[in-house]
């Protein structure tokens, strides 16, 4: 083969050299990563340094670094910062705890065991938009579920996204629905690795169970526990669409995270260059958690070895 | 004589006669996509216009209407227009939108077209001047600057669109309840007042009448309506309270212009201000009195999530006195297969503020959507799209139209003596439509509007007070409206 395609000669002669056959396979996929994904990053990045407006006819003129000055200076983002990092703590926190308790559970056999499981990671596959859906049906007060039930005890009608902390506990509740899952696979897998005969030999020694949960159990689940704390802060920090179709945001502008924030600015406001330099901003502290989470990972994967 | 030389001198001859006499224009196949908000009256558009459409100048034309649902409706072609793929010919648009695309240069001047084309000019007068200052004019004329010029087209204005749904919001309610006679006597025993049973008794209702009706009608699951015995708690009144898009500031608008206050005035620019116009003392108390009744509305109006869909279907659900909502929105009240009170249900105009005469302002927010031309079609296109909205707006068209729950914009049709009983609201809201006024239409309208809208819903969820959520209306469009030019 090398022969007929050197006997060929010239440039296609080089191209379809072996040594060039795996470059050669990747570029169309190179190619199709760089305008999707590559390109686009870069050319928001260069707008980020204009102001231009999408919606506008005006040329935009270079700004330097005047976008992110103004971006880190709005006490708004500031707020929005702060919102976000009260649901990403409170979800993730509610997630770890639900999560690990069901790992517990179903670190055990009991009967229909795959069903219960089944069951259980369903929210898990479900879009996001549809469970933002169910839920804010769910809190609705007149004749949601969660009224209807709390109805029987308080003889009121449930209102509780009409108050910030109720609001900002109503997403955090779907959120942590939706992804306590996840944690629970991750933990669910460091509690089924632990071995047996360390159990035995806890009861044997009649350790507590506390002292046998501390000594043996989670010294196996903790670098999963900080995988799943890390992603799910990262996924969690992005939060969108649940708030979106749940709140819009409100009451005020009370639980309107970093990413609705931000969507509002570039296209609703039209802010294009300046909701760049936030997105920009946003990307910077999620490739902060990105390496901690690899951190993680890398450190886990040194514990098994 | 040859033959051949007199074959071609005949064949010579026809087609110079035909060069000299105009062959005739070809047919062309158009096709006209246009955006188009995803409801009854869209709907209808497309139905009539599949069914009754012939071009008058030939052509084979295609109406694709794509149609996208209410709430993504404003992201959804703003993000077409600012992408440049140029997919739509034709937009229905909202008119708060009309500074917005026309700076941006996507929507079509069409005062040229107007001026030259009788057909077009007839329309334009005969349309009701409210529409036109809402609808059509960029930068926006009001009614009073549009009527003071005297004529139609306006020297000096430029206008933009037509109207394809024109909407005002009027009082669905009750009738069994409102029209009940233990429920009257027991409402004039209470209040010493009347219960709006008719049309009539609606034109006489103000928002101190309606808080009543909003006091009175809070009934708890297992109490007497009328003569039935309710199953679930049932809510006097609603009207929009929500955050999202425009709901809670089309409504509050009509406290405010009814109480002497006013909102931002863009065709006073660069002279009027926000500071001192928006949070002056006649605007907080038409707030205040806007938010007092939400205490007899359904609880979900706490949430400040209460849109136009919500109390609607709260309404069809049966859970509701008395509504204030679109009447473009009134044909699934009526529908037995969606609504439990299809067959109980009448309606009035919109209550408003009692003046010291004793009239009733009821200045409201118009609502409906004009359709605009975009900026990047053919000269034959442009002609064809005309064509359609001349179409679109012929009395038998539009008369058609309002049966099928759609309203007309055109004078004349809407004093055909059959207009108010086409359909249960059209009395209200012919009515409702000479008192239309509409928010602003600069570009900067949707930052302007999704500040208000958060500072509306603090105050109505009780976070802040009224007062304070103006102030800081008031304080955010003033630097705005300074920084864009706008005010100086």
């Amino acid at each position: 083969m090398a022969d007929t395609a050197s006997q060929r000669g010239g440039f296609a002669a080089w191209l379809l050299d072996p040594k060039r056959r795996g470059a050669l396979l990747v570029t169309p996929a190179i190619t199709i990563l760089f305008f999707m994904n590559i390109f686009p990053l870069l050319w928001s990045f260069g707008l980020s340094f204009f102001n231009y407006k999408a919606s506008s006819l005006k040329v935009p003129t270079f700004r330097g670094l005047s976008n992110y000055e103004r971006v880190l200076t709005d006490e708004k983002v500031w707020d929005r910062f702060q919102t976000t990092a009260l649901i990403v703590g409170s979800s993730v926190v509610l997630q770890l705890i639900v999560g690990f308790l069901l790992a517990l559970m179903f670190a055990k056999a009991f009967p229909m065991r795959r069903l219960v499981l089944m069951l259980v990671l369903t929210p898990m596959m479900l879009s996001f938009v549809s469970v933002g859906v169910f839920f804010k049906l769910f809190y609705e007060p007149t004749f949601g579920i969660v009224s209807y039930v709390l109805n029987f005890f308080t003889t009121e009608k449930f209102v509780l996204l009409g108050s910030p902390e109720g609001a900002i506990l109503g997403i955090v509740i779907a959120d942590a629905w939706m992804w306590s899952p996840f944690v629970m696979l991750l933990v669910l897998a460091g509690l089924v690795s632990v071995p047996k005969y360390l159990y035995e030999a806890a009861e044997i020694d009649r350790a507590s169970k506390w002292r046998t949960f501390w000594t043996i159990t989670f010294p196996y689940i903790k670098s999963l526990l900080l995988l799943a704390v890390l992603f799910r802060t990262i996924e969690t920090f992005k939060l969108f669409d649940i708030v979106y179709i749940i709140t819009d945001g409100g009451p005020g502008g009370m639980t309107e995270t970093i990413a609705v924030y931000l969507y509002r600015t570039a296209f609703q406001f039209f802010k294009t260059s300046q909701s760049s330099a936030l997105a920009y901003i946003v990307l910077f502290i999620v490739i902060v958690l990105t390496n901690l989470y690899l951190y993680a990972v890398n450190r886990r994967a040194e514990e098994i070895d | 004589m040859n033959k051949n030389k007199v074959f071609k001198g005949l064949m010579g001859a026809t087609l110079l006669a035909s060069g000299l006499g105009g062959a005739p224009v070809l047919a062309a196949d158009i096709t006209i996509t246009m955006a188009a908000p995803d409801w009854p009256p869209t709907r209808f558009m497309k139905e009539a216009f599949d069914a009754g459409y012939t071009s008058p100048a030939g052509h084979n034309t295609t109406l694709d209407m794509d149609f996208i649902p209410w709430p993504s409706f404003y992201e959804r072609v703003a993000a077409s227009l600012t992408s440049g793929e140029q997919k739509y010919q034709m937009i229905v648009t909202d008119s708060q939108w009309l500074g917005a695309f026309v700076e941006g240069g996507y929507y079509m001047d069409l005062t040229d077209k107007i001026n030259a084309d009788p057909e077009l000019t007839a329309i334009m007068q005969d349309l009701h001047p409210a529409l036109v200052s809402a609808y059509s004019t960029y930068p926006h004329r009001t009614r009073a600057q549009l009527e003071e010029a005297g004529v139609v087209p306006a020297p000096g204005v430029a206008y933009y669109g037509f109207p394809q749904f024109p909407d005002t919001y009027v009082t669905f309610y009750r009738q069994d309840a409102f029209c009940h006679a233990g429920e009257m006597a027991a409402f004039e025993a209470k209040y010493g007042t009347n219960l709006p049973c008719t049309y009539e008794d609606w034109q006489d209702t103000d928002w101190k009448k309606f808080a009543q009706i909003g006091e009175f009608f809070q009934r708890a699951k297992g109490e007497m309506l009328g003569d039935e015995v309710l199953d679930d708690d049932f809510y006097g009144i609603a009207y929009q309270a929500g955050k999202g898009y425009d709901f809670s500031s089309m409504q509050v608008n009509a406290f405010v212009w009814q109480q002497g206050g006013d909102i931002w005035d863009e065709s006073k620019a660069p002279n009027a201000q926000a500071e001192g116009v928006v949070n002056s003392d006649a605007a907080v108390g038409a707030f205040e009195e806007y938010l007092s009744m939400i205490q007899y509305m359904p609880p979900v109006a706490r949430t400040g999530q209460m849109d136009i869909f919500v109390e609607q279907d709260l309404y069809m659900q049966g859970k509701v006195g008395a509504i204030i909502d679109w009447v473009g929105l009134g044909e699934p009240v009526l529908d037995p297969s969606a609504s439990k009170v299809h067959d109980k249900s009448a309606f009035g105009p919109a209550p408003g503020s009692r003046q010291e005469d004793g009239s009733i302002d009821r200045t409201g927010n118009i609502g409906g959507q004009p359709f605009v031309l975009t900026t990047w079609n053919s000269d034959e296109v442009v002609d064809e799209a005309l064509n359609v909205v001349k179409w679109w707006l012929s009395p038998d068209v539009q008369i058609n139209a309002v049966k099928n729950g759609g309203q007309s914009g055109l004078k004349s049709v809407m004093a055909d003596p059959t207009y108010n009983d086409l359909r249960p609201w059209n009395r209200a809201h012919v009515e409702m439509i000479d008192w239309q006024k509409d928010v602003w239409h600069i570009p900067e309208f949707f930052e302007m509007l999704t500040q208000q809208q958060e500072e509306f819903d603090k105050a109505i969820t009780g976070q802040i007070s009224a007062k304070e959520a103006l102030d800081a209306v008031a304080e955010f469009q003033q630097e705005l409206l300074e920084d864009g030019g706008y005010i100086e």
